[in-house]
């Protein structure tokens, strides 16, 4: 049924699509634009407000709204092109919206890529009857610290309020009043927080509501936009980063249907500015006192690494971030591992072997299971939004493992998907790229790390050096060599650094949750020497043969790891699966998470995905970072007579912490979760009492 | 000609205690059609031609048969009833609460086993304090009478004051707690209504009308009123006429004897001559004085490009003036606009600040024409009837009145001045104005079934 084809005839083109196919898709497949402002489907059914969409139907005596009608077999269609009729009527909607719309386009930063102008342009009127003072409103007004709402610009299309209803499902963003006196606003003026807040910036089709960070920086004829991969979690959303002067000036999403579905978060979307954070190490640092560093030249610092190096030898330990590019870890693989043969790594995680699925795939499951410590939208927030649509397409999200057949798993953790037999299968890890660095490890080489004192680390990555483990390393080794972006990651236990640089500044690949393999590109120029350029004069002094190009390290790697995929077949919208069938053994990594213990709870303390070096140097996402607040699951709260919002005790072992209680139904019992920063000095088993 | 006298099938015996109701019968076509099936109702309907009293003259029947059984959709069903009469001009659904309450709970549980329905909301409109008391009240009274309730359960909501909330789907967004704004259609209710279940939605005055219907029998309601008008209608007449009131007749009694005639309206008083009268609430296309001659039916008022609507018909004398009968009617639809749809929320903005400048003899001769071209551009073009039936009203003043238009551009002000004596006819836009409010804990009143 579903597939049956009907033939619908749109000004005089017939065309073939499946029977209930939308007017507005199937006019595009017949080559004819119907122009819209709500129509949006990733925000779920067409509601019909904004009357653009308005055409023409042979039999029906009303203009009908192109949006909310379906292909019928027999069907004849004619929109503005052949009817003068269709042609008027969007005209109307135009000129309506006109009458109060400020017409400040010269000063909005939606200008020039702004769908009103350019549906106008098309279809409106050249000239105005409206008489009248227009509407006006005070503005703008800072919904968030991040979004600007300019309450006269706005055609309530509701598209931001449908998006903070039906995909955020937040429900933060409403409108209010009536009528011509219909305004959008925050419930009760509290600043709009959450995950995903940024994208109705980019949804709405005015310059209504628009990014604090963007605002007066640019006109759209004199930026660049460079497609790429975010490299904030392990998702890979596509983005287009906005580029005007060598300088980032904002972050979009870049629909890929199976990854992101054109969603994004708002820490890719608002945390760029770490690229020119203060304390931005622009040149190689020497350790000059015990919390000091001295700028040396690119000369004296390679000497004085390859100088450390020899002197670690084949014991030298290499601490990997997860957030390198593949080509960045391979790089410097292979100058420990067949320039020292030293093949002892700290990788940030165990890749899993699972996967192999798109996360698309989540929404057309009908059972959803997540067994997840952490929530999901902190650690891989998009994942959430494929969940909360699976949701509402009418699957069940269970929190444990239900009886029959399960379509899709998600699960922080590879042991959790033990036994479960699940269609797709999808563990969050804990680093933008823990897989690909882990392959790229594999790529250079495969012997055994030598059993011996381990007295020179080298850090690569801010997020390595800044990790708890990884520090207790650098206090035990006698050199420590730092590769990364900020000085204030490796005050103190660096002896050298070398300025490492962003995913938004150099080219390479990284490899998400799903074992997409996906490309980054460089859409600024790093205040420093590319990475992969000074690796290679690196190797040279160990007999490394390492080209300073992501594009040839990749074949290398690929050759090895990917099957042989060329950064061609990679292409701007990465398939799945590119991966060889053969998965390289990966090393063991750091100790696992403690177990329950006696009738106490498991503490959680997770990193939430407002947190890192990046957000840390980003003032405006400050009021993004949760709370201080303690989430249990309903049955313990209830055991212990706690209510949802009560002020509670978490303790252990004589130290304790007050926090918010949140019944958290996502969450299995017996453990408890807190932001990683509230959780003071807990121990792993604590007891909560109200 | 149909009969000029008051027949009363909805509005008699008119009680509020269910003791004097039931000794008059009541309850007993409910007993009765339970024990048909719901097939047999329906048809029933069907056959009495009774058409919906909500204003669309849907028929009843036809609309109850649209509801898909439990086996193709298997969600509960919905019965809501629209008594958010909020039309000006309409007040006939809260005499009918108030006078015969017992009679229209009688006719929503016999609905409610037509379409297999064991939830019934009740949506009143939030200024009826009255009637919404005496509704509760009568549910009250058959809270412990298992026999009448039946499996079903009543709740009563309380509108907050809006006249979108009458629009079919825009109430069932109220209700499911929703910013009241119309669905676009498809789907109908019927398929996916309240809580996307099947849902029928009837008017206040089609529910009490279907107990007496199963009573009179089908056959012998439809051949009261005329062709394509079978029954009675409640009327409210209003404005200025001596009379004003509800008035239970057969349609297709002349409008001149439903203003005119000593048991009806009584003329207009204060020897005053009638002007205009809009028929079937401020939607409606207005009737000039000598076009009143007319029957008061469906098909009778279609001929003349109006309708019976909600049954409002209100009258206004030679003193009023017809741009200060736009300014009025654009604001209060201006004002009601739920913000949904752009031609509506912007265009009835647009034509209050023409009338207005027309009013203040500040207009050209192009700006009435200007006028009529945002009518006619908001005129099918939006998602529910609010924004059109809007322009449609003014419109029609506009073509009917179109001399007094231009003489207030001629003359650079109105030739009534202040003495336009509207407020007694549609009351002005209420500004910050609050329904009645109910005492806490008063606003949701269920019967549990």
């Amino acid at each position: 049924m579903a597939d049956q084809l009907v033939t619908v005839q749109i000004d005089e083109r017939s065309i073939q699509v499946p029977k209930g196919t939308g007017m507005v898709e199937t006019a595009a497949a017949a080559g004819i634009e119907i122009p819209v402002f709500c129509y949006e489907p990733r925000l779920g059914p067409p509601v019909g407000a904004c009357r653009m969409c308005l055409v023409e139907v042979e039999g029906m005596p009303k203009l009908q709204a192109g949006c909310t009608l379906t292909a019928q077999d027999g069907m004849v269609v004619k929109t503005a092109r052949t009817s003068e009729q269709a042609a008027e009527g969007q005209n109307s909607t135009l000129e309506f919206i006109l009458i109060n719309h400020p017409l400040d386009c010269p000063v909005c930063d939606k200008g020039g890529e702004c769908p009103l102008q350019d549906l106008t342009f098309r279809y409106g009127p050249g000239n105005t009857r409206m008489s009248f003072p227009k509407r006006t409103m005070e503005k703008p007004i800072p919904i968030s610290p991040l979004i600007a709402l300019d309450r006269e610009r706005c055609i309530l299309c509701y598209r931001c309020t449908r998006f903070s209803e039906s995909v955020a499902e937040d429900g933060q963003l409403v409108a209010i009043n009536r009528g011509a006196s219909s305004v959008i606003a925050t419930f009760e003026d509290e600043p709009y927080k959450g995950h995903f807040s940024g994208n109705v910036t980019e949804i709405c089709p005015v310059g209504a509501l628009t990014s604090t960070q963007y605002r007066f920086e640019a006109r759209p004829w004199e930026i660049q936009n460079v497609p790429t991969v975010c490299g904030h979690c392990p998702v890979g959303c596509n983005i287009t980063a906005t580029t005007r002067e060598g300088k980032i000036k904002r972050v979009l999403s870049r629909n890929h249907p199976e990854v992101d579905e054109g969603w994004i978060c708002d820490k890719g979307r608002y945390a760029f500015n770490h690229l020119v954070a203060l304390d931005r190490i622009t040149t190689p640092l020497r350790k000059a006192g015990p919390r000091r560093f001295e700028a040396v030249s690119w000369d004296e610092a390679i000497d004085e690494a390859e100088r450390l190096l020899r002197g670690g030898g084949a014991t030298t330990v290499t601490a990997l971030s997860g957030g390198e590019s593949v080509e960045e870890a391979y790089a410097l693989a292979k100058i420990m591992r067949q320039g020292l043969g030293a093949h002892n790594a700290v990788l940030p995680e165990t890749p899993s072997e699972l996967g192999g699925s798109p996360l698309s795939a989540i929404r057309d499951a009908k059972t959803v299971v997540v067994l997840s410590d952490v929530p999901v939208v902190e650690r891989a927030p998009i994942v959430d939004l494929w969940i909360k649509a699976a949701r509402r397409a009418g699957a069940t999200v269970s929190y444990e493992v239900p009886t029959g057949p399960i379509g899709a798993l998600v699960t922080d953790e590879t042991s959790k998907a033990a036994g479960i037999d699940a269609e797709h299968v999808y563990v969050l890890p804990f680093t933008p790229n823990g897989r690909g660095v882990a392959d790229a490890w594999s790529a250079a080489g495969d012997e055994d790390p030598v059993d011996a004192m381990q007295r020179v680390l080298i850090i690569s990555g801010d997020e390595a050096a800044t990790d708890p483990g990884v520090r207790a390393l650098a206090v035990e080794a006698e050199t420590v060599i730092g590769i990364g972006m900020f000085e204030e990651s490796f005050r103190g236990i660096a002896d050298l650094v070398l300025p490492g640089t962003s995913y938004l500044e150099r080219d390479g690949t990284t490899v998400n949750l799903e074992g997409r393999l996906q490309r980054q590109r460089r859409a600024v120029l790093a205040p420093v020497p590319d990475v992969l350029a000074w690796l290679s004069k690196l190797g040279e002094r160990f007999d490394v043969q390492l080209s300073p190009h992501a594009s040839v390290l990749f074949d290398e790697v690929s050759e090895r790891c990917f099957g042989g995929v060329t950064y061609a077949e990679l292409g701007e919208h990465a398939p799945l699966p590119l991966r060889s069938a053969e998965t390289p053994a990966y090393p063991a990594v750091r100790a696992d998470m403690p177990r329950n213990q006696g009738s106490a709870l498991r503490l959680v303390a997770y990193k939430p995905l407002f947190s890192g070096a990046a957000v840390e140097r980003t003032p405006e996402l400050e009021f993004q970072q949760p709370g201080a607040v303690v989430e249990l699951a309903p049955e313990d709260a209830r055991a212990r007579g706690i209510r949802n919002g009560a002020t509670v005790t978490v303790s252990s072992n004589g130290t304790s912490v007050e926090l918010q209680a949140r019944v958290a139904r996502d969450l299995s019992a017996g453990a408890v979760r807190i932001p990683r920063d509230h959780a003071g000095d807990l121990h792993p088993t604590v007891e909560v009492s109200p | 000609m149909a009969a000029t006298e008051i027949r009363e099938v909805v509005l008699a015996d008119a009680t509020t205690s269910l003791a004097e109701y039931e000794a008059s019968g009541g309850y007993a076509q409910l007993a009765r059609a339970r024990t048909l099936t719901p097939n047999e109702i329906t048809d029933e309907l069907l056959a009495s031609e009774l058409r919906g009293r909500g204003g669309a003259f849907f028929a009843t029947g036809r609309k109850w048969s649209f509801v898909p059984t439990k086996d193709m959709i298997p969600k509960p069903h919905y019965l809501v009833i629209n008594a958010d009469e909020s039309e000006p001009g309409s007040f006939k659904d809260n005499e009918i609460m108030s006078r015969v309450p017992h009679r229209f709970i009688e006719g929503c549980l016999i609905t409610a086993h037509a379409v297999d329905s064991q939830h019934v909301y009740i949506y009143v409109r939030g200024e009826y304090t009255g009637p919404y008391e005496i509704v509760t009240a009568a549910l009250d009274e058959i809270r412990d009478r298992p026999d009448i309730r039946g499996d079903v359960t009543i709740v009563v909501h309380r509108g907050a004051g809006a006249y979108i909330c009458g629009e079919e789907t825009a109430l069932i967004e109220s209700l499911e707690g929703k910013r009241g704004q119309p669905r676009s259609k498809p789907p109908f209710p019927a398929i996916s209504g309240v809580y996307a279940s099947p849902t029928v939605v009837n008017n206040v005055e089609t529910m009490a009308t279907v107990a007496p219907v199963l009573a009179m029998g089908a056959a012998e309601y439809a051949k009261l009123g005329v062709e394509h008008s079978r029954g009675t209608r409640v009327v409210s007449i209003s404005g200025h006429v001596a009379n004003g009131g509800n008035y239970e007749i057969e349609p297709g009694i002349s409008l001149r004897d439903l203003i005119y005639a000593e048991h009806l309206g009584g003329g207009v008083p204060g020897g005053h001559t009638l002007k205009a009268v809009i028929p079937g609430g401020s939607s409606t296309v207005i009737l000039k004085a000598d076009e009143i001659d007319v029957g008061y039916d469906f098909d009778s008022l279609a001929a003349l490009r109006t309708a019976m609507g909600s049954a409002g018909v209100i009258c206004l004398d030679e003193r009023v003036c017809m741009v200060q009968l736009g300014i009025r009617v654009s604001e209060f639809y201006e004002h009601e606009s739920c913000g949904k749809c752009t031609p509506c929320r912007e265009g009835t903005r647009w034509m209050t600040a023409i009338l207005r400048k027309l009013e203040a003899g500040d207009a050209t001769a192009g700006e009435l024409d200007l006028l009529l071209d945002v009518c006619d551009r908001i005129n099918g073009k939006c998602l529910c009837p609010l924004g059109e039936t809007a322009a449609m009203a003014v419109a029609s003043y506009v073509a009917k009145f179109r001399d007094e238009y231009v003489a207030h551009i001629a003359q650079g002000g109105c030739p009534f001045g202040d003495s336009s004596p509207l407020d007694h006819v549609l009351a002005p836009v209420a500004q910050g104005h609050l329904p009645g409010r109910l005492p806490e804990g008063k606003r949701l009143e269920v019967v549990h079934g």
